[in-house]
């Protein structure tokens, strides 16, 4: 654990220094949004950003990606892998909500005794370096799910923006070894560290006061037949499923196979809940045919199957499903009806 | 819009009160600064939640087809591109006409927040207060006056008919005539103009970020298909991937399967969380159909749709006739 | 590319040949194919035909697809409009191609490319024709790059 000092004009001399040995990822402005992006040059990266639209989980776990391939020949069939084991990379700029948020899919694709090593390799090669959230929109509620505007899990350097400098502080060991190698890092004063708590008290002063989700878990079981209940935020569903394909910890997959008379490939997929089709069986029988039920498991998976199975909340509080709603579905509304009842 | 707002209401509780309707489907406050959200209301008291204002871009006729709804008597607010839905619904038989009360509204344009938004950032609206001709934003240390005029959503201000074409009243009893300028005829015409490579080209960039999603297809008011064909696995005809030519694919089936019944509502490129603007596809499609067959969907529910008629004059110059 | 690799390669688009699918209606245009045989009438070898009920069986999946699957080209025929063995199945046809030939043509797909025609049972001479003018298009086109996969 480093504390160190870099003056805002230092940073594009420290991605410099990034870009010689990585690939560096970094929030980017296209099509009037924010994404993560691969950067080339320190002047393609956009910080003055709320967060991205789109979260970093895709250079993790990319929208389609191809498992193995397999062509037929006269001796057999032969199935070539893909693996790739990827270069070393960076992600920077990261909010801490999204960084908490690869600390769930850390646990989901490495559940039971499988490891995904789709995931696996991308992700072990990628050093996390966080932007603290100065200026947490009013849909965030991360400090509701045990988050904070500076919260450190999952990342392995934090920044904070000081104004004109920022405080940076190393989180582990990969984080102190990348430390030492960047340029322009001074030793941080108590001056500065003071100045950092408190710009986090006045940050979590301004947010959205938190929602009680304690017990969440077992009132959303007690919950969960009760159809008037999920009627009311259901009925103005029009399930295009903008709300998962967009969620930092949506993880569900499809897996088809697209193949010739001579050779194909198995690709994954992202898929969601929010379709009937997911749930289909081949029978013709949909477990969750209403989209009562599929609203109810969105909500159901990351705020009970998710504590029950992985001990955790599997929502980040980011916000994101509440801004690209067309029809402003709002989950906290449903904290609050739980509140009520 | 104040005004109008509260005679909707009024004649909203009167079809209730009068039992001429089940219950409402209408606008309500959004969660968050200029947003609105879709409201259901069965009982008269209840009415003052109906809201009339600049925020209210969502479709509502996508809810009628639900079953839920399938054997009520159901009031419902619609805007002009809402109502042609309506009426496609209808023309289809997927709507019968005298289950629904069409409550009409004057449209004088949405305004595009997902572009005031985009231009704000950093900044955050926290209140918006919208007049006749302005927008005022207000978020933690700004605050901001727009040109109401200036943020029209672009599928608004290429919009040929604001006023529902059919509909049981009309708010107001007054027409709005829109004079927005608009560059979309022009824009189709420079890219029909290009060679067929500029045409790809142009498509190829505007469609790689779409990540099949189906957002567009959900939105859209006349994608009401039990099982669409892109869910269709046996057998799949079209790839599920993210690879161009499977993303091309979809765009030009989804776009040949909304042909002549597309009524430009807009709600596919307002849903799709890419910012992937497909309005030139959907104009494109009202030309295919006017030229051709001379139609033009969503105005009478009595003349069928041109995918489901055809005469033996129908122009084929598109046939292959050797000398 | 090294100069021999570009060799190769005019070399081989010199030889290229448009393979081309032809989606025949059973009742006329795949009988016009086979008069055409019958009669011993010449036309290019670059056509693989499916047969199929009629004209109005022809789902634009199958069109798409067959770009996508790496054929130059796709040829819809079937029997002359008020013909048509189920009454109106190519007056639906005729409908469904126009409106998808725009779209996809719109989108870059190049003219020549969807092709479609009428030819009844006695056209054998037509349907030779016919052949001949589509092969005589997409070969001018050149190899289809656009909506192959990968
Ligand atoms: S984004 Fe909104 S409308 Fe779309 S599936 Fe999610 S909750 Fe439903
Ligand atoms: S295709 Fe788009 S513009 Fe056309 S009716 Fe559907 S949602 Fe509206
Ligand atoms: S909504 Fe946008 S991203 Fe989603 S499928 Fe449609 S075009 Fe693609
Ligand atoms: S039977 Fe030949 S086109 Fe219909």
């Amino acid at each position: 654990m480093k504390e160190k000092i870099l003056p805002k004009e230092q940073l594009p001399q420290i991605l410099k220094t990034l870009l010689e040995s990585y690939k560096v990822f970094a929030p980017i402005k296209k099509n009037g949004f924010y994404v993560f992006g691969e950067i080339e040059t320190p002047d393609e990266i956009a910080l003055n950003y709320l967060n991205s639209k789109i979260p970093p989980k895709e250079i993790f776990y990319p929208r389609t990606e191809v498992l193995f391939t397999f062509t037929k020949s006269p001796q057999g069939i032969d199935i070539q892998e893909a693996i790739n084991p990827s270069e070393s990379r960076v992600i920077f700029g990261i909010r801490p909500c999204d960084a908490k948020s690869f600390t769930l899919l850390d646990k989901f694709f490495s559940y039971g005794k499988f490891k995904d090593p789709y995931y696996q390799t991308r992700r072990e090669n990628t050093l996390l370096i966080g932007l603290a959230c100065v200026n947490p929109r009013s849909t965030c509620f991360c400090t509701s799910i045990n988050g904070s505007p500076f919260g450190e899990e999952g990342l392995d350097i934090l920044f904070v923006d000081l104004g004109d400098k920022y405080f940076v502080k190393s989180l582990n060991l990969k984080g102190d070894e990348l430390l030492d190698q960047l340029p322009g890092l001074t030793p941080a004063s108590e001056k500065d560290r003071f100045n950092m708590t408190e710009l986090l008290k006045k940050v979590l002063a301004s947010m959205t006061p938190e929602i009680p989700i304690e017990n969440i878990n077992t009132k959303l079981e007690q919950l969960f037949d009760e159809e008037v209940f999920w009627d009311q935020f259901s009925q103005k569903c029009i399930g295009c499923a903008s709300c998962t394909f967009l969620c930092p910890t949506c993880t569900c997959f499809d897996v088809v196979d697209e193949e010739t008379s001579s050779s194909g490939k198995r690709i994954r997929l992202w898929d969601t809940c929010q379709f009937p089709l997911f749930t289909l069986h081949g029978s013709g029988h949909n477990p969750r045919p209403t989209k009562r039920q599929r609203l109810r498991q969105r909500v159901m998976h990351k705020f009970s199957y998710y504590p029950k199975t992985l001990d955790e909340i599997g929502c980040v509080g980011c916000g994101r499903c509440i801004i690209v709603c067309p029809v402003n579905q709002d989950i906290r509304e449903v904290f609050k009806a739980l509140q009520e009842t | 819009m104040e005004k109008l707002e509260k005679i909707m209401q009024d004649t909203a509780k009167h079809f209730l009160q009068e039992q001429k309707v089940d219950l409402i489907i209408g606008y309500k406050q959004g969660t968050i600064p200029l947003r609105t959200t879709p409201c259901f209301v069965t009982k008269p008291e209840d009415i003052s939640q109906l809201v009339w204002n600049v925020c209210c871009d969502h479709d509502l006729t996508n809810f009628l087809l639900q079953p839920e709804y399938k054997d009520k008597k159901v009031g419902i607010i619609v805007k002009g591109c809402d109502a042609r839905a309506l009426v496609v619904c209808m023309a289809e038989g997927q709507i019968e006409r005298k289950m629904v009360t069409i409550i009409g509204m004057p449209c004088p344009g949405m305004i595009d927040r997902k572009r005031i938004e985009s231009e704000l950032e950093p900044k955050e609206i926290l209140v918006a207060e919208i007049t006749e001709d302005q927008i005022h934003l207000k978020g933690k240390d700004f605050e901001q006056t727009l040109q109401k005029d200036d943020y029209i959503q672009a599928s608004c201000k290429s919009c040929r008919y604001n006023n529902p074409p059919v509909c049981d009243v009309l708010i107001g009893g007054q027409p709005i005539e829109l004079s927005f300028n608009d560059d979309l005829d022009e824009k189709l015409a420079e890219l029909e103009a290009k060679s067929p490579d500029e045409r790809w080209t142009y498509f190829t960039t505007l469609l790689s970020d779409c990540i099949r999603c189906y957002a567009c297809r959900n939105a859209c008011p006349l994608c009401y298909c039990k099982e669409c064909f892109v869910d269709q696995t046996q057998p799949q005809w079209v790839g599920k991937t993210t690879n161009i030519s499977d993303i091309m694919f979809y765009h030009m089936i989804r776009a040949f399967h909304v042909a002549g019944r597309c009524v430009e509502c807009g709600a596919c490129t307002r849903a799709c969380p890419m910012n992937i603007d497909l309005r030139l596809i959907t104009r494109k499609l009202q030309n295919i159909v006017k030229d051709r067959y001379g139609f033009e969907a969503g105005l009478d529910p009595n003349v069928p749709p041109p995918m489901g008629t055809h005469t033996m004059e129908d122009p084929q110059e598109f046939i292959t006739e050797p000398e | 590319m090294t100069v021999a690799e570009e060799k190769s390669q005019i070399k081989e688009e010199k030889s290229w040949e448009p393979k081309i699918l032809a989606f025949l209606c059973n009742w006329c245009s795949y009988a016009g194919a086979d008069l055409a045989g019958i009669s011993r009438l010449q036309y290019p070898p670059n056509i693989r035909v499916v047969r199929v009920p009629c004209s109005g069986r022809v789902n634009p999946f199958y069109l798409i697809k067959a770009l996508q699957a790496g054929w130059d080209g796709v040829l819809v025929s079937g029997c002359h409009p008020g013909d048509c063995h189920y009454l109106s199945g190519n007056l639906v046809a005729r409908r469904r191609f126009a409106i998808l030939k725009d779209i996809v043509e719109f989108m870059g797909i190049s003219p020549g490319r969807l092709n479609f025609s009428w030819v009844s049972a006695a056209e054998g001479e037509k349907f030779s024709k016919v052949v001949k003018e589509v092969v005589e298009k997409v070969k001018k086109l050149g190899p289809i790059r656009k909506m192959v996969k990968e």
